[in-house]
């Protein structure tokens, strides 16, 4: 048994967060909630090949795990980077065998959105391409959508009208449940990436802030939450290493690793925000500071492809039909 | 639909697999367990521990023959009685016992926490002495530390050892005691120089639980069991080559079993309480025979309490691998007791659900399950409390693993005879 990231994953992690280090960050996403520009950016992931890490490397990408991808999308739950690698990996397994396609997403030359009916889709904003299951079939083709007033700018949603699609792969409902699955799983990397950041900035202020002669973070009520909170943190790293391992070497795992794994991501990105802003007292209610970004990735986050009681309930499915025996 | 001919290439480093040299030592451990079913107790269907008050012989020869096949100690050095195998082979063993069904093995104190002290702390006499015997379950050992006015403030106690002569000699009382009913031997942390701050008067020694002087008496916990005990210590004689690590080295002694302890409980990701499996098969069985309004909840029960025990598992799963890689057990195996306590009492509540009005008694007529789950609930209160409570554990978490700012422990740098705990 051996549970751990190799030294390429390793790797690939320290890289990853120096580039979204250096092109993003919490106040982009703030900004972007007032019209700014998402950060990094489509061109900018598909220059670093981000968008296309496991697209295949005949189409010109590099072939890799989706815990290679994981491993990436949390540094950019991190720093709330946008678009998300969420739909990137949904539309990789989409593409398996559209060379094509997976080399226009690989690239940036297409931007494409996943479209579940009509729940708001992930970057829909400013999406060309989108992909959906209609009738037992995979289509692709444009697409109009609407936007509310976003609560997290950096996901891009709205509603998805499709137009003028064309059958891509019939019978697709198999590869379309996968396909969810593995977003389930990014999706999960990602909110790790946010949860331990809000956790990190919350214990870095409990350690300096000070009140009534003693560092907050000397408080129990105020460690014991930030212990809560990383412990949760933790444990949900194994969850998404696991389901993101299962994708490719174990995939009849996939659908409980998953549903686990968003299941628990949500809760733990939602304790970790509402920790980071409780910590900071008063700032941390405030526009400037950078707790309600986390925040906001949380509310909107715990909604997108399953929230969890649906989660829970295939799991409690799964574990009916004996997925543990 | 797999990806796999994608990274063919580069060796995939997650693996839950067996690797070929596990395989074959697995199949080396059923065959061992198959050969000596005859000798071993085990559980019935349903059963979920062994009582060591009504089955202490038969407890004791399991261990024997387990020790002497060479699947006790599997990871302990040669030179200790042990295999000198690795901690993923030690797991091994841990699965086939559970899936034959043979219950914890009546040493586990001495195994898990005892043992590893008197390996690191003890004399070469010591290890000659003791380790071996403790393998075989010849002497079983239990861990004499909490007393009436410490626990979780487990420096500040009071049981003294003065020296005389050769011997210590030790008045005290310890309490809480697992497994003092039936143990031989105990590793007891005394004060022996109160005129010294409280962690620095201390002094670890080997106690014989037979010595005159030692008066042992059960306690009954709130399931109703008496798995723990006082344990009075009156004018004991210790011989000082009885004595663990210098005098007023015993903090340091005690901390080696204290980590190992949060490793042995709940740090490997293991269940706490009944598994997650036992409650999968519990509501195949009950959830379908609930009404439907019902069974909606009891899925949401059971789904959210399968998800917290995979984490948990998954958890362990890579701090086995990091201690398998060579670190040491840190303060992060308390963060796994913490998650693990947390997954138990959320099986352990979808369970009781499961039971619909039956969940009122305590055991229902002619009902197993129920008294099983009835009595996996009641024992949980005590798993959150034993090895250092949760409160405990954050403190060590936030302060050892995040860094966070100390709590005040004003009476730390005092004299002990200072701080009002009068010894
Ligand atoms: C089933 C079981 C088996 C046990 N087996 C053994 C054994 O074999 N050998 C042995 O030596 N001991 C054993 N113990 C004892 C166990 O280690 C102690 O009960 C435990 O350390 C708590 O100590 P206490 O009972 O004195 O409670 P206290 O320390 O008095 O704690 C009471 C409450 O105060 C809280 N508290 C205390 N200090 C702090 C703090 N600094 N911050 C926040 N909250 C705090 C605790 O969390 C708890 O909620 C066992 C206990 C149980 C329940």
């Amino acid at each position: 048994m051996n549970f751990d990231l190799d030294t390429d994953q390793l790797d690939a992690a320290a890289g990853a967060r120096q580039f979204f280090d250096g092109e993003a960050g919490p106040a982009r996403a703030r900004a972007a909630l007032e019209g700014g520009p998402l950060a990094p950016g489509r061109p900018a992931l598909a220059g670093i090949g981000f968008l296309g890490i496991t697209v295949p490397e005949a189409a010109g990408g590099a072939g890799g795990s989706v815990l290679d991808l994981a491993v990436v999308a949390e540094q950019a739950g991190a720093v709330l980077a946008g678009p998300s690698l969420v739909t990137a990996a949904r539309a990789a397994v989409l593409l398996a065998d559209q060379p094509d396609l997976a080399a226009a997403l690989a690239d940036g030359s297409r931007a494409f959105c996943v479209v579940d009916g009509d729940h708001p889709a992930l970057d829909a904003v400013g999406a060309d391409t989108f992909l959906a299951l209609v009738d037992g079939d995979l289509v692709v083709g444009g697409g109009d959508v609407v936007t509310g007033q976003p609560m997290d700018a950096t996901r891009g949603l709205g509603v998805v009208t499709l137009t003028g699609t064309r059958v891509l792969v019939p019978d697709a409902a198999e590869r379309w449940a996968r396909a969810r699955d593995v977003a389930v799983v990014a999706l999960a990397a990602e909110d790790l990436g946010t949860a331990a950041r809000a956790v990190e900035v919350g214990v870095g202020y409990a350690r300096e802030r000070e009140a009534f002669g003693r560092a907050i973070g000397s408080y129990q009520a105020v460690k014991h939450a930030l212990v809560d909170a990383w412990v949760g943190v933790e444990q949900l790293r194994s969850l998404v290493w696991w389901a993101a391992w299962a994708a490719d070497a174990a995939p009849g795992e996939l659908p409980l690793a998953a549903a686990s794994a968003g299941a628990f991501a949500a809760e733990t990105l939602e304790r970790a925000a509402e920790t980071c802003i409780q910590v900071h007292g008063g700032t941390g209610f405030t526009w400037e500071h950078d707790a309600h970004l986390y925040w906001r990735r949380a509310k909107v986050d715990r909604l997108l492809l399953g929230d969890t009681a649906e989660h829970q309930d295939v799991v409690a499915g799964l574990v009916l039909a004996g997925a543990l025996s | 639909m797999r990806t796999t001919t994608l990274t063919d290439e580069r060796c995939h480093p997650v693996d839950f697999d067996d690797t070929p040299d596990e395989a074959a030592y697995r199949a080396r451990v059923r065959a061992a367990l198959a050969e000596h079913a005859d000798e071993l107790v085990h559980l019935d269907a349903g059963e979920e521990a062994a009582d060591p008050r009504e089955q202490e012989q038969a407890l004791r020869r399991t261990q024997r023959v387990l020790a002497e096949a060479g699947l006790v100690g599997v990871a302990w050095a040669a030179e200790h009685g042990g295999q000198g195998g690795s901690l993923a082979q030690q797991a091994i063993v841990g699965q086939e016992l559970a899936r034959a069904r043979v219950p914890s093995l009546i040493n586990h104190i001495g195994i898990g926490m005892c043992g590893p002290t008197v390996i690191a702390h003890g004399t070469p006499e010591q290890h000659e002495r003791y380790l071996a015997r403790l393998l075989r379950a010849d002497d079983v050992w239990c861990q004499l530390f909490s007393e009436p006015a410490s626990g979780s403030d487990l420096a500040a106690l009071r049981t003294t050892a003065v020296r005389d002569g050769e011997d210590w000699v030790v008045n005290g009382q310890k309490v809480w005691t697992t497994l003092a009913h039936v143990a031989d031997f105990g590793i007891l942390l005394a004060r022996t120089d109160p005129g010294r701050p409280k962690h620095a008067g201390l002094t670890m020694f080997v106690l014989d639980m037979h010595a005159p002087g030692v008066t042992v008496r059960p306690l009954r916990q709130m399931g109703g069991q008496s798995d723990f005990n006082e344990v009075f210590l009156d004018d004991v004689r210790i011989p000082d080559g009885e004595r663990l690590g210098e005098p007023g080295e015993g903090w340091r002694v005690a901390l080696t079993t204290l980590l190992n302890e949060r490793v042995a409980v709940g740090g490997g990701g293991n269940d706490l309480g009944l598994s997650v499996e036992a409650l999968a098969r519990l509501a195949a069985d009950r959830l379908p025979g609930l009404p439907a309004d019902r069974q909606v909840l009891a899925r949401q029960a059971l789904g959210r309490a399968a998800v917290a025990a995979l984490a948990n598992r998954y958890t362990g799963y890579r701090r086995l691998t990091a201690i398998s890689q060579g670190g040491l057990p840190g303060p992060e195996a308390s963060a796994g007791k913490l998650a693990g306590t947390a997954a138990a009492k959320l099986v352990a509540d979808a369970g009781v659900r499961l039971l619909g009005d039956d969940a009122v008694f305590a055991v229902g007529p002619g009902d197993d399950d129920a008294g099983r789950w009835q009595r996996n609930q009641a024992w949980l209160p005590g798993i959150a409390i034993a090895g250092g409570t949760d409160e405990v554990l954050r403190n060590i978490v936030g302060e050892r693993v995040l860094g966070l700012p100390p709590e005040p422990r004003e009476d730390k740098h005092r004299p002990f005879h200072a701080t009002g705990s009068r010894a």
